[in-house]
């Protein structure tokens, strides 16, 4: 076994970890700014309460993702669930980006009540996108080559 | 019967055969198995955030315990039902496996904490005590471990 194979699980498993903190923090937000839960919660502390974890565990996520990715550069450079993952965590990114620069500056008049059309939009796009970098993620290992 | 005639026989059940003549049904299974897994662990987290008096720490941590312990519960739910599937579907893989008993062991565990962590929350403590914290730590590896075992059982199939 080389040194990469026999790290590989070890930096799969911290991957997983950190994914599963990250989407699963981003859920809960996510079904906040839909009015689904935790609606007896202003949005803005929701939102400030869990998204430094959200942000600590994508940071772990995209070191160890790098880490693999290094193990086989060529294999995900190749490989269609990779890119098809990568644009989705782009756009996730940018729909995230147009809620905080646009959608959130209104937060004040909706923090407590039920959020405007726009952010539960927002919202639904984001789960939308999560389960599509996840469901891709997990395709990644059926098609590598390696 | 011992186990590896009880794996062969689960294979060969129409069930099991269904699963395996599918191309998407097992990645389409983890996938579900691997969303419900990252609801219930941040859920977890935000359980044990404010048992240890932290977390979303301006609602009281009985309401928190109420609304999040039974989604907990909706969560585990679809993971043993997902991760039943895949058993079956491929029974070798962890039937005669030791990693998916240590998991099997180590979700006891998790379940037993939890609901205390549960009870802790819907008897308001007015502050953490040591013990508290400490559960919530440990609850918390102990989810961890879960996953990690769930991730070696792929590296130690016999």
């Amino acid at each position: 076994m080389s040194v990469a194979e026999e790290w590989f699980p070890l930096v799969e498993s911290v991957h997983v970890i950190a994914m599963a903190i990250a989407a699963g923090t981003i859920f809960l937000v996510d079904t906040r700014l839909i009015g689904l839960t935790s609606t007896r919660l202003p949005f803005s502390y929701v939102s400030e309460r869990l998204l430094p974890w959200t942000w600590v565990a994508f940071g772990c996520s995209v070191l160890t993702g790098t880490l693999m990715f290094i193990a086989n550069a060529t294999g995900y450079y190749d490989n269609i669930p990779f890119r098809v993952k990568m644009v989705l965590l782009l756009l996730a990114g940018l729909n995230m980006l147009y809620f905080q620069k646009v959608t959130f500056r209104s937060v004040a008049v909706w923090d407590a009540g039920p959020p405007p059309s726009r952010a539960r939009l927002a919202g639904l796009i984001s789960i939308g996108l999560w389960c599509g970098v996840i469901g891709f993620g997990r395709w990644i290992g059926f098609v590598i080559g390696k | 019967m011992n186990l590896v005639a009880f794996s062969r026989w689960l294979e060969s059940t129409p069930l099991s055969q269904v699963i395996q003549t599918t191309s998407w049904a097992i990645p389409g299974i983890q996938v579900v198995h691997i969303l419900c897994l990252a609801t219930l662990f941040a859920l977890a987290l935000n359980l044990s955030l404010r048992v240890a008096g932290r977390g979303l720490a301006i609602e009281s941590s009985r309401s928190l315990a109420g609304r999040f312990v039974p989604a907990m519960g909706v969560c585990l739910i679809a993971l043993l039902v997902s991760g039943s599937l895949l058993i079956i579907a491929e029974p070798s893989r962890t039937i005669t496996n030791q990693v998916f008993y240590i998991k099997m062991a180590l979700l006891v565990v998790a379940i037993v904490l939890t609901l205390w962590l549960g009870k802790v929350a819907r008897s308001e403590p007015e502050k953490p005590t040591r013990l508290h914290v400490a559960v919530a730590v440990l609850c918390m590896l102990v989810w961890t471990g879960i996953i990690v075992a769930g991730r070696y059982i792929a590296y130690y199939i016999t």
